[in-house]
């Protein structure tokens, strides 16, 4: 059994600064945060766009005559694919693929992970014995072989498989959130809100989810869109999921790389380019978030 | 060793199995649960058709239990007997084939994982010991970078510089393994895997935190005060825990990462089997990966959990 259980977080209660977030956070922290708002904002647009349809070229137009076009080539800004589609329309389309199925993800996983980390925090005892005993089942799984067998068994399309991935992420949560809830009881303002004869349902949606644990939950949807991303594109990559001539950066990363081994680059690098950042923006918000919120540094 | 050494093991050995066993049935529930559950087996294409009474006499006359909990119990035993049924595909069983490429994810895997440390555990140790330097802040920046690369791209970025700069091919299929120094086509999967899955940036970061806290408690001074070698009182709690508990915790990782790398390097593991096997929906064989797999990684969680009770024997009484 892993060693991870109800660890206990240090929160901010109890070394609340004076000063504002922005001025006591490291610059360090920051900038990962920052550059991490930049990404989310740029996928935020480009999923608009996409959605409203305010491309730049169609994304179905072939153009024979331009095949494998280089950035820049008049028309064609990040140039084209291997049957002449333009490249920029294909990269915000591809955004389609796993925005709102990684939303239909995270929230799965920070809800069904708060009600299980609530029963295992709150009531203890055999609940959280339970509740253990199903992370560690969960974690069993190499999540991808866990995918492969859902889509053996019902030809599983994203959504589905993002349940999957949801229901994957929930232990994760559950046990933050458990072991929040196992440092918040020292403090007494939950047995206060008890004696005040507030009812349960107040105590753990107030006082414990919303007012201690939302920077928690923030913190596990944003690097949970990060794993929701990582799949979808893996995926993609090996051929289920969304399938051409849908775009997807992961096919069309798949789709580029025979004309990549034969010196071409571009098709294949401009989407895995965007995946890497992309995963790396969101990685690094929640980090950066997780540092400055919940005070993961120690400065000793 | 003393038998006050072994107890609390031997102790710890027998919960960690029954948790083992106990979890083990659980995944065998799930991957069956997953494929009862999945619409239309191999009798319903035989069956098209037929009257429902005669399905029903069909399936009785060939032996398939009516109730899931009767189907269950006949697949189960006949898995704990090592008879994991045949492949659809191919018509083979599947146990051995399944022995035959797990050893391959096997290498691949723990390959990787020996490189990870390899790469990491100096970047860790230094940052841990010295603070931020210029060095190691880049060192940790580039491995957070390198990690969030996805995997299939740094494979042909891999294979292109093999094909172009030393005129061969990195695939172990065909004649690859006929050629001299085929040996090293082992290797560069291994490196794929190894740089680009994500549990390099981890292992620096946890590595480097837990190790930092350790060498700050009261009795590391006390030991520094003393003139005492820091390094051996240090070395359990601040190096030995932490990398184990990221390795056990990164095994599912590296699995799922090798299904993506045996793709992209035609390495013939359990990965591309599963892959193979989700294609065809070849329920023997996806259920047999995934059994194995989960067995692969309860493995190197009770790995992990002798070494934690043996570096603190306290461990084993809670």
């Amino acid at each position: 059994m892993s060693t991870r259980r109800f660890v206990q977080t240090q929160g901010p209660i109890g070394e609340f600064s004076a000063l504002p977030l922005l001025q006591r956070a490291e610059a360090r922290d920051l900038l990962c945060a920052g550059y991490g708002l930049l990404i989310v904002a740029l996928v935020l647009a480009s999923y608009l766009m996409g959605a409203l349809g305010w491309l730049p070229h169609d994304p179905r137009e072939m153009n024979v005559g331009l095949i494998n076009a280089a950035p820049l080539t008049p028309g064609h800004l990040l140039g084209t694919d291997f049957l002449g589609r333009d490249l920029q329309a294909r990269l915000i389309l591809g955004i389609q693929a796993y925005f709102l199925p990684g939303l239909l993800a995270i929230a799965i996983a920070v809800v069904g992970g708060s009600v299980l980390g609530v029963l295992a925090g709150y009531r203890g005892g055999w609940v959280a014995a339970i509740i253990t005993y199903f992370d560690n089942l969960l974690d069993s799984f190499p999540r991808l072989v866990l995918i492969l067998l859902v889509i053996a068994a019902f030809k599983a399309d994203i959504y589905a498989i993002m349940i999957v991935v949801g229901i994957t992420g929930m232990p994760e949560t559950a046990n933050l959130i458990a072991g929040k809830i196992a440092f918040l009881k020292q403090k007494n303002f939950i047995e206060a809100a008890h004696a005040l004869g507030l009812p349960a349902h107040t105590v753990i949606l107030k006082h414990i989810l919303w007012l201690n644990c939302r920077a928690v939950l923030v913190i596990q949807a944003t690097l949970g869109m990060a794993e929701a991303i990582l799949v979808e594109t893996s995926l993609s990559y090996l051929g289920f999921g969304v399938q051409e001539p849908t775009p997807s950066w992961g096919n069309m990363v798949q789709a580029g790389a025979n004309y990549f081994l034969q010196g071409n680059f571009w098709p294949s690098t401009a989407p895995a380019l965007l995946i890497l950042a992309t995963i790396l923006g969101f990685q690094l918000l929640g980090d950066g978030l997780n540092n400055m919120l919940e005070g993961k540094r120690r400065r000793s | 060793m003393k038998l006050s050494a072994i107890l609390p093991v031997a102790r710890v050995l027998r919960r960690e199995l029954a948790v083992t066993a106990l979890l083990l049935l659980g995944v065998s529930m799930v991957v069956f649960a997953v494929l009862y559950l999945a619409p239309g087996d191999p009798l319903n294409v035989l069956l098209e058709g037929q009257s429902p009474r005669a399905q029903t006499a069909a399936r009785e006359a060939m032996g398939v239990p009516h109730t899931w909990y009767a189907r269950y119990g006949a697949w189960l035993s006949k898995v704990l007997q090592g008879n994991f049924g045949n492949s659809v595909r191919t018509g083979l069983p599947v146990l051995p084939e399944l022995a035959r490429v797990g050893v391959n994810t096997l290498v691949l895997t723990l390959g990787s994982l020996f490189l990870t440390l390899l790469i990491a555990v100096p970047i860790a140790v230094h940052a841990a010991v010295n603070g931020d330097t210029p060095g190691n802040t880049a060192a940790t920046v580039a491995a957070y970078v390198l990690s969030a690369v996805p995997v299939f791209w740094f494979g042909y970025i891999v294979v292109y510089v093999f094909i172009h700069q030393f005129g061969m091919f990195p695939l172990l299929s065909g004649t690859a393994a006929k050629q001299p120094h085929a040996w090293l086509y082992f290797l560069v999967p291994i490196f794929v895997l190894g740089t680009a899955s994500g549990t390099l940036s981890e292992l620096i970061r946890h590595l480097r935190e837990e190790l930092s806290r350790v060498l700050s408690e009261d009795y590391i001074r006390t030991a520094r005060a003393k003139g005492a070698p820091v390094w051996r009182h240090a070395f359990k709690e601040g190096f030995l825990i932490p990398v184990t508990e990221i390795m056990s915790a990164k095994i599912p990782f590296l699995l799922g990462g090798a299904v993506i790398v045996e793709q992209v390097f035609n390495w013939p593991g359990m990965g591309r089997m599963a892959w193979q096997a989700a294609q065809d929906r070849d329920f023997p064989v996806i259920m047999g990966v995934a059994l194995v797999a989960a067995a692969f990684v309860r493995t190197g969680n009770l790995l992990q959990r002798v070494i934690f009770t043996m570096v603190n024997p306290r461990a084993s009484k809670q």
